[in-house]
């Protein structure tokens, strides 16, 4: 190759990447197995139609029609959704500059917003993308009892180029985060400040929800008032407007818990304040399944490889998401926060651990793409490939969850954002 | 689920409680008498020493390998007690060279860990089997891991941190654990670790300090080293008026480096850390290992060039830490290419010791051969611990220390079945009371009644 040739070859190959990253191709996707995880036969051959961002339509077969970029996988399954972490908000370096997913001011922290602390450019995010994670809750740290409000995100891979914030977000606001357990009183206990105990954890969420009911009724009345006097209007208070996303039930209750006892607090105060519930973390959930199974509460179950570092999760058990799936119990997989080495676990990793602990392959991928997306509220958007979804998609040289298989390539709306070399 | 019947559900009740140790230590099946032969058969055989043998025989007798090899070129003897294993498959026991079971307790609360001396950088005296604690669960879940053989060590808070312990996992005490006639390596760290100090105003607080203390404090070893080999000369030339030089205990381990009897197992990250560790090791002709080594790939042609090993802790994503901020899939790949020498460790507990095989599968998934991954489990930790004439492979006269897994070794969907420690079953899947060192749960039988429930669901 002479350097006039290298020269046009590079820069066709700059403009076809540049054509990748900037724009949604109409991309023809085939795959000898295809796992779409709406209804009907799994693992068939298939063409998955891509195009304006969208999924346009779905073929059985591997005949690509003119028009379309064709790309070949063994296996294709939906973007994955982690569904809940701090990734984005807790970044890899681990520096008081990059963690910002935990605002231990105060035990009630209500009015932040994930979506205020996300960095769209933080490498964590790339990295999980390029294991086919596409969409993450991304939720404040475990540390105050009410905690602030979680965001549903798409995620970036190392081809993406430029989406803010704002243009990622799926959910801004998804959840309001309580959190039980050793965290809150390990960390004002040591300041000598309230929370020291489990028992005032659950008396600062229930005074936070009472305050919201009293400040919701304030307000109703005041809305319902014939002649609305200026100086009568209360006062508005962020606090107390978020938790009363939870209360109206616009957004779930999402309440971290490890230990049985605590998911035991956790439907207690969900019941008594008419919350919906989603447990995370519920490490110790398969010893309470019927419980959580007769609360109707759903289940984030995860990570199936945390450390047992404390004793509130020393019981934790790589069958415990097949457990509660078998109860009966809504479960999706989240990778939570990790604090030291690794800085993030991988949800396709996590996946794959459920799946060989009593989950099995479909249900592993089930809990990771659309039961997590109907958990979440977002199942019009992502969790399965069905026209008019959105067009995030994996593709995968092998079994998805086998160690030696590799992400070959992840689409984020139509667009590639990233690609095996 | 499925609950089990109330029998099965009282052996599992019984069988976490320590009364029933007692029981456990009498012979039962598939633990052979110390003269009897075991005979394993029908599993694919990785004996690592060469290539795989399908419809493998082990033989094993006194806690050796007696025989290995194809069905038809191995004879059974008489006296044998026979497992089948068709359909499993059946390889060394793993050798984790970097760990901290029994020394960082499960869980890892302040009462339980006694990794780190945190009063001083320099700690060579300490010693590992002073804090090893037998009867630790990570023991346990390492076995379930089907690891056999571990170096236990004090943590990488300390520029030099002390003896490391060179065990098998069996045993009540830590001298039933040692290998015998083994001294363990020395453990050492550079790096953002040892810095620790600077935060309370002491030293070292820079890289350069941690370089210093290691270069004075073995300069003072070296001096040490002649004053003793002055006075031994003395008394072998027949001298009665020597004076033995008094005994330092810091010093003692030191000499055993300087004599390439201890080998320096070294933790670092960073690419430039390495190369200070390389360094130093030129400087005082020690022997290293290269523990962690998150940027060894940066300078994988230093390391082939001189022949150092390197074992790697794979943990799931960059970060945590700014030395790990480079860790990926690919550096075993890098190295092996390069011919380092690569082992995998789990650094329990950054790694559950349940996982070491999945580690082995991640370098795989990031462009290592599987023949590669297999040896960096086994024979290259081993001859990184000075013990490849003993564990590592199975070849004749090695000990009996091996581990049947339901599938290839590097699925997600593989289960270790059993785990055997020179002829000593030590890990059995089908045993309620072991299953959950695998899955987890282990601890919850005494506490909760209904996990009986949940065990049942596990053990299908």
């Amino acid at each position: 190759m002479n350097a006039r040739s290298l020269g046009h070859s590079l820069s066709a190959l700059a403009l076809l990447i540049c054509s990748q990253l900037a724009f949604a191709q109409k991309f023809a996707i085939v795959a000898d197995k295809l796992y779409t995880m709406a209804s009907g036969p799994q693992g068939q051959a298939g063409v998955v139609l891509l195009d304006g961002g969208k999924i346009a339509a779905i073929h059985p077969g591997n005949s690509a029609p003119a028009g379309y970029t064709v790309m070949h996988a063994v296996y294709v399954t939906p973007g994955l959704i982690d569904a809940k972490t701090t990734a984005g908000i807790s970044g890899a370096y681990n520096i008081p500059a990059d963690q910002d997913e935990d605002e231990q001011t105060d035990p009630n922290t209500a009015d932040v917003r994930a979506l205020d602390s996300f960095n769209p450019r933080e490498m964590l995010l790339q990295y999980i993308n390029t294991y086919g994670i596409t969409t993450v809750q991304a939720a404040p740290g475990i540390t105050n009892p009410i905690a602030g409000q979680a965001g549903i995100f798409k995620t970036v891979g190392p081809k993406t180029v430029g989406p803010t914030v704002d243009e990622l977000a799926l959910k801004p606001v998804s959840a309001i985060v309580f959190n039980l357990g050793e965290s809150p009183k390990a960390f004002y206990g040591g300041k000598n400040k309230a929370p020291t105990t489990r028992m005032m954890t659950a008396a600062i969420i229930r005074e936070g929800l009472l305050a919201a009911q009293a400040y919701q009724k304030k307000w109703t009345e005041w809305n319902a008032g014939e002649k609305k006097d200026p100086a009568k209007q209360p006062a508005r208070d962020l606090k107390l407007e978020a938790i009363g996303l939870a209360l109206r039930g616009d957004v779930p209750a999402i309440f971290n818990a490890y230990r049985a006892d605590d998911i035991d607090t956790a439907i207690r105060l969900a019941q008594e304040f008419k919350l919906k519930l989603i447990l995370s973390s519920v490490t110790e959930g398969y010893l309470e399944a019927a419980l959580i199974q007769q609360s109707g509460a759903a289940a984030l179950v995860g990570p199936t490889l945390q450390r047992l570092e404390s004793l509130e999760t020393i019981n934790a058990s790589l069958e415990n998401a097949g457990i509660l799936a078998q109860a009966g119990i809504p479960v999706a997989l989240m990778t939570g926060f990790e604090g030291y080495v690794p800085k993030n676990r991988v949800l396709l990793f996590e996946a794959g651990v459920a799946a060989a602990n009593g989950l099995g392959f479909e249900g592993a991928l089930r809990a990771a793409t659309i039961a997590a997306a109907k958990i979440l509220g977002i199942a019009d958007r992502v969790g399965s490939l069905e026209p008019g979804k959105d067009a995030d998609v994996v593709l995968y040289d092998g079994d998805p969850f086998e160690y030696t298989s590799h992400v070959t390539a992840v689409l984020v709306n139509g667009k590639l954002s990233y690609q095996r070399e | 689920m499925t609950p089990k019947p109330l029998l099965q559900t009282l052996t599992l009740l019984l069988a976490l409680h320590p009364i029933n140790l007692i029981a456990q230590q009498s012979p039962s099946p598939g633990t052979a008498h110390s003269d009897q032969a075991l005979v394993v058969r029908g599993a694919k055989v990785y004996p690592i020493s060469g290539p795989p043998i399908e419809n493998g025989v082990v033989v094993v007798r006194a806690g050796k390998i007696e025989a290995v090899g194809a069905a038809a070129s191995v004879a059974i003897p008489a006296d044998a007690q026979v497992i089948e294993a068709s359909g499993e498959v059946l390889m060394p026991g793993i050798v984790d060279s970097h760990s901290h079971i029994g020394i960082i307790g499960n869980p890892p609360i302040p009462a339980n860990v006694d990794a780190n001396e945190g009063s001083g950088p320099l700690e060579p005296q300490l010693r590992a089997i002073d804090a090893i604690n037998p009867a630790a669960p990570g023991i346990r879940i390492a076995t379930a891991g089907g690891i056999t053989t571990a170096n236990i060590m004090p943590g990488s808070g300390n520029v030099i941190g002390g003896q490391t312990a060179y065990v098998k996992l069996r045993g009540k005490t830590i001298e039933d654990m040692i290998i015998p006639g083994t001294i363990g390596g020395l453990k050492m760290a550079n790096g953002e670790n040892p810095k620790h100090y600077g935060r309370r105003d002491q030293a070292p607080m820079t890289r350069m300090e941690v370089a210093a203390l290691a270069r004075r404090e073995y300069t003072k070893a070296q001096e040490y080293k002649r004053k003793w080999d002055d006075y031994n000369k003395a008394v072998a030339a027949g001298s009665k008026d020597a004076k033995p030089p008094e005994r330092d205990l810091a010093m003692e381990p030191l000499v055993q480096v300087l004599e390439g009897k201890r080998i320096v197992q070294h933790h670092t990250h960073r690419a430039d850390d390495i190369m200070t560790v390389l360094r130093i090791a030129d400087e005082f002709h020690y022997r290293v290992v290269i523990h962690h080594g998150s940027e060894a790939h940066l300078v994988a042609d230093e390391l082939a060039r001189r022949h150092i090993p390197v074992t790697l802790t794979i943990v799931d994503s960059p970060g945590g830490k700014l030395e790990a901020i480079n860790v990926n899939e690919h550096t075993a790949a890098i190295l092996e290419k390069a011919g380092v020498k690569v082992a995998i460790n789990t650094d329990d507990d950054i790694n559950s010791s349940r996982f070491i095989i999945r580690e082995a599968a991640l370098a795989v998934r990031g462009g290592m051969s599987e023949e590669g991954a297999l040896r960096a489990l086994t024979i290259n930790p081993a001859e990184m611990l000075d013990l490849g004439n003993r564990v590592g492979t199975l070849e004749k006269g090695k000990d009996a220390d091996f581990i049947l897994l339901s599938g290839p070794p590097f699925s997600v969907y593989t289960k270790v079945l059993e785990t055997w420690i020179e002829g000593e079953k030590v890990f059995d899947r089908s045993n309620p009371a072991d299953l959950h060192y695998a899955t987890g749960g282990y601890d919850v039988a005494n506490q909760y009644p209904k996990f009986n429930a949940a065990a049942a669901g596990g053990a299908q």
